[in-house]
């Protein structure tokens, strides 16, 4: 296990969206995909991921169906909605505005300032 | 924005499946977890350990999900509720007071509500009763104005003729018992005369057949009628060829025409309608009709109003009325048929309405008082960090779970009431909508329910959130003199004490008004008197001669029967309305030529001795006053005082119009009537004229049994037993086809007459018992709890010599003194308020001084033993405890 990163706030939401983005998810699975891409980097407390997938749902960011699990349990999965994937790509943009804007600041010598 | 509203509505309410869901998402996730790890070498056992401690609190997730999908609102109303529930339960004493309040009150407005709602909110039952009118008078005299809907003939056909903006009907406001033979029965029915178009303009389709036509609304026109659904299907098991048969009404051959459907309500109780054919002539000369009229589609109530008002001020003046206090309109139809019932009723309302208030004025002096006890809860939460604003929004919780436990109570109370009010009803009022407890009335009284515990519960809950945190921790409900202000609760009580006052006041004038109008002489003997009313708007009976004779025959058989002591037959009985009409005095001093009015009766000879009625002067009418004698009349001494004032009246003579003169033979004492024309009172002994039967002509009988269904009156020596069936027989005997309407004995006819006055005395008198219950109960409450308060103090003062009577004296005066404020500003209310009794109110004064002072009297008395009661607790005080006790 390399070393773990604590998630931003607000970072999550955009994480599950992404997650979801590639086809249907439980709970559980989501969780597993963000830790499988990021290669165990982000870890995601597991409490709080439920808060937020109610919150996305609440707001017809992704789409909740019960439908039957790997091991034929009843699971709910979760898929992104229309508007969760207009949602999506105004996150990702942010999201590459803020990395920028965070990386300029980062990478500024002394003479710049 | 659309799909979260339905998530939100989803959530909330699928409460249970939603609880459901995130615990089995949330477990399968767990279990998962722990699988993997398993596959990773760890323990089953363990791996289910740190699956869970790796996930957290499920509840507290749970809780954030909830909070995600809009849900906390809810979840803290529903958790503010549980805790108000406890906070109830814990306190039983408490909660019982206020329910037991809330019940009283609410169950009373519930029942009230209920016939209110039924007669002047809940709109007619026909369809678009909203362009329903009623073309009415209007009079505005000095101070007063009133609506009338009784009006002439010309008054009609001008309405008819002249008003296009509206579809018009006339009909005949009452309702009539008829003589009904068909299929093998004879039934008293009741029938209503209507004009054609009458139920299209109501918006009532016949179910079979049709409506009365134009040319059957005629003078001589066909006779024909239609049917009841309910008399349909009684009579004529629902024979679905009904149309073109024929019945017996009122001894002539009627064709059936139509019959309405089952689900319709008729204005008056009817269940068979004839033609009325209004004219200008006869009843049509009086003003005896009333109209009804829809507005035309796409007119307006101002133009049809505007072309109303126009037609009715020559007419008006044609009618000798003064135009300028008086002009027609057109008002809702069902004002027009409520009229007469409104302003007892509003007063009800208020009155009601008013006992409301003076309860949730007591709870909330409880209120006040139970949050003295509870200051150091409040001052806790506070200092916990509890918003004041959740503080407020818990207490108020509180009261309107109380309000809705003492709605529900009421209801049940509501329930009873309503059929303790239809006993008292009938007769007092038409109604003809059901009144009960539907959805309309239990949605009012939840929404009293829940604005009373707002009303009682929000300066309470203000006032205890206002703390001095520090202050009422470190004060440890110690204080030595009280310490809380008591102010406001003082004002509470004198404001319910003034309250009662006002309801008491009214509610003793209405029971003095009864007590009089029953305590009015009757001026004869009702003991062992049996009626018996029966119709004889019968073709059979259209001579003076077939009339008379059925009276002679059916009254010597009812003479025979074994303990009856005499019979006789009156047109109208006394504590009725009796027919009124025009005279002229032709000789004796003071003779003008104007007409005069009086009550006129036709009786056999042996009436005043059936009634006991004493003879005066004169004589009374014997079998030799026949229709060769000379024409005699018979007056009673408010005639004389009216008319004759100062004269002996034997020997003058009358004319009753029609070339109808007669000479006044005899003069008898007055009975009570109920008074169609005068000032308005309810009943009284109206200027009288009586005739022999046997001199009233063909056409007087024709014309009076339109109206009046004569009464037979049998005076027996011992019980009714025995003597109902004896009439029965004796009449079957002389004409099998005639039914009496039915058996009263003459008390009945005199219980009957004072219905409404008995309704609103009764309903009256026991809600301003109630007040005076809760008055008394808040004066008590307020006096004990300073008793409660001031244990200490009064213990130091006994211990530092004071008399036990000197400290009574000092907790209980404040009670007194207080109920004497309210009784004063009560008085002032009360002297405002009675001036919308002024119409109600007979043979005393609105301000009658009395009344006044007996309630005022009444009051203090009731608040001084509620005063001192409580106080009494202190002579048995033990000082050297009451300083123990820590």
């Amino acid at each position: 296990m390399g070393k773990q990163v604590d998630i931003l706030q607000g970072t999550l939401d955009m994480l599950i969206l992404k997650a979801v983005s590639l086809g249907p998810l439980h709970g559980y699975g989501i969780l597993l995909r963000i830790q499988q891409v990021s290669k165990d980097a982000l870890q995601i407390p597991q409490g709080s991921l439920y808060p937020a997938l109610y919150r996305l749902e609440h707001r017809g960011w992704i789409a909740a169906e019960w439908g039957e699990s790997e091991n034929k349990r009843k699971a709910k999965y979760y898929r992104l909605t229309a508007t969760g994937r207009r949602q999506l790509k105004t996150e990702r943009q942010e999201w590459k505005r803020l990395a920028v804007a965070i990386g300029d600041v980062l990478a500024a010598e002394p003479r710049e300032v | 924005m659309l799909a979260q509203v339905r998530s939100w509505w989803r959530a909330l309410t699928g409460q249970s499946r939603l609880a459901g869901e995130m615990a089995s998402e949330m477990d399968s996730h767990m279990e998962r977890y722990a699988a993997d790890l398993v596959t990773s070498g760890v323990e089953p056992e363990e791996a289910r350990r740190r699956a869970r401690i790796e996930f957290g609190s499920t509840a507290a997730a749970a809780e954030e999900c909830r909070e995600a999908v809009g849900l906390r609102w809810p979840d803290e109303f529903a958790r503010d509720l549980r805790y108000a529930a406890r906070v109830l339960r814990k306190s039983p004493t408490f909660t019982a007071a206020g329910v037991v309040t809330l019940a009283l009150c609410i169950g009373a407005n519930t029942a009230i509500f209920s016939v209110v709602d039924a007669v002047l909110l809940r709109p007619l039952p026909y369809p678009h009763p909203e362009r329903l009118f009623s073309v009415a008078r209007h009079f505005q005299g000095k101070g007063a104005e009133s609506y009338q809907t009784n009006l002439w003939g010309g008054v009609w056909e001008a309405a008819r003729d002249n008003a296009a903006y509206v579809d018009a009907a006339v009909f005949s406001d009452g309702s009539m018992g008829v003589n009904f033979v068909a299929g093998g029965r004879v039934e008293y029915v009741k029938q209503q005369r209507v004009s054609a178009g009458f139920f299209r303009v109501l918006g009532i389709t016949p179910l079979i057949g049709r409506e009365f036509s134009a040319d059957e609304d005629r003078q001589g026109g066909p006779a024909v009628t239609v049917l009841s659904y309910a008399l349909w299907k009684r009579v004529f098991r629902a024979d679905p060829a009904i149309v073109g048969k024929a019945v017996t009404l009122r001894g002539e051959p009627y064709t059936v025409v139509g019959v309405l459907p089952a689900n319709f309500q008729s204005i008056v109780p009817a269940e068979l309608w004839t033609p009325l054919r209004a004219s200008r002539s006869g009843e049509g000369a009086g003003s005896n009709y009333a109209v009804v009229a829809r507005l035309r589609s796409g007119t307006t109530w101002a133009q049809a109003n505007g072309q109303i008002e126009a037609i009715g001020t020559p007419l008006l003046r044609e009618y000798g009325q003064d135009p300028s206090t008086q002009h027609l309109l057109l008002i809702s139809f069902q004002r027009g048929l409520t009229e007469y019932v409104r302003q007892p009723l509003l007063i009800l309302w208020a009155a009601v309405g008013l006992v409301l208030l003076i309860g949730c004025v007591n709870i909330a002096g409880l209120l006040l008082a139970r949050a003295a006890g509870r200051t150091r809860e409040m001052a806790t939460r506070l200092a916990l960090g509890g918003g004041r604003a959740a503080l407020i929004r818990q207490m108020l919780a509180e009261s309107v779970v109380l309000g809705l436990c003492g709605g529900a109570t009421g209801a049940t109370l509501g329930w009873l009431g309503v059929k303790a009010l239809k006993a008292l009803m009938p007769g007092s009022m038409n109604v003809w909508q059901a009144v009960e407890l539907d959805w309309r009335v239990l949605a009012a009284t939840a929404c009293a329910s829940i604005a009373a515990g707002i009303l009682f519960g929000l300066y309470p809950a203000l006032a205890a959130s206002r703390l001095e945190i520090r202050a009422a921790l470190s004060e440890a409900g110690r204080g030595v003199a009280g310490g809380r202000n008591p102010w406001p609760r003082r004002l509470l009580v004198a404001s319910e004490v003034a309250l009662g006052v006002v309801l008491l006041v009214g509610a003793g004038l209405l029971i003095r008004t009864f007590a009089h109008l029953r305590g009015l002489d009757p001026g004869f003997d009702a003991h062992n008197v049996i009626t018996a009313q029966l119709s004889l708007q019968d073709a059979r009976y259209a001579t003076s001669q077939s009339v008379n004779r059925l009276y002679e025959q059916s009254l010597a058989r009812m003479r025979e029967l074994p303990g009856v002591d005499s019979a006789a037959v009156a047109l109208s009985l006394p504590y009725e309305r009796a027919l009124n009409t025009g005279f002229q005095r032709l000789d004796g001093p003071h003779v003008d030529t104007e007409s005069q009015i009086t009550n006129l009766f036709y009786i056999t000879p042996e009436y005043f001795r059936v009634l006991r009625i004493p003879v005066l002067r004169g004589r009374v009418f014997t079998v030799a006053d026949s229709s060769t004698a000379a024409p005699s009349a018979v007056v009673s001494e408010a005639f004389v005082k009216m008319y004759m004032p100062g004269d002996d009246a034997l020997g003058r003579h009358l004319d009753l119009g029609g070339g109808d003169r007669r000479e006044i033979v005899g003069v008898v004492g007055d009975v009570q009537q109920k008074s169609g024309w005068g000032d308005g009172r309810p009943l009284a002994a109206m200027p009288d004229i009586y005739i022999p039967a046997a001199q009233t002509d063909d056409k007087s009988f024709q014309g009076v049994h339109v109206w009046f269904s004569p009464g037979w009156i049998v005076r027996s020596s011992g019980p009714a037993e025995g003597v109902i069936a004896g009439m029965q027989r004796a009449l079957e005997s002389v004409d099998p086809r005639l039914p009496f309407a039915g058996f009263h004995s003459m008390d009945d006819v005199r219980y009957r007459a004072l219905a409404q006055e008995r309704f609103q005395a009764v309903l009256l008198g026991s809600l301003a018992g109630l007040a005076l219950l809760l008055a008394a109960v808040g004066i008590y409450g307020l006096i004990a709890n300073s008793v409660a308060e001031r244990t200490r103090e009064l213990g130091i003062r006994l211990a530092l010599g004071a008399s036990v009577a000197q400290a009574v004296q000092s907790v209980a005066l404040p009670g007194v003194v207080l109920a004497l404020a309210g009784v004063v500003v009560g008085s002032v209310l009360a002297g405002f308020a009675t001036q919308m009794l002024r119409h109600l109110v007979w043979g005393v004064r609105p301000g009658d001084p009395l009344t006044f002072a007996a309630v005022g009297l009444v009051l203090l008395g009731v608040a001084a033993a509620a005063s001192f009661l409580p106080a009494l607790r202190i002579t048995r005080l033990n000082p050297a405890e009451t300083l123990r006790q820590e």
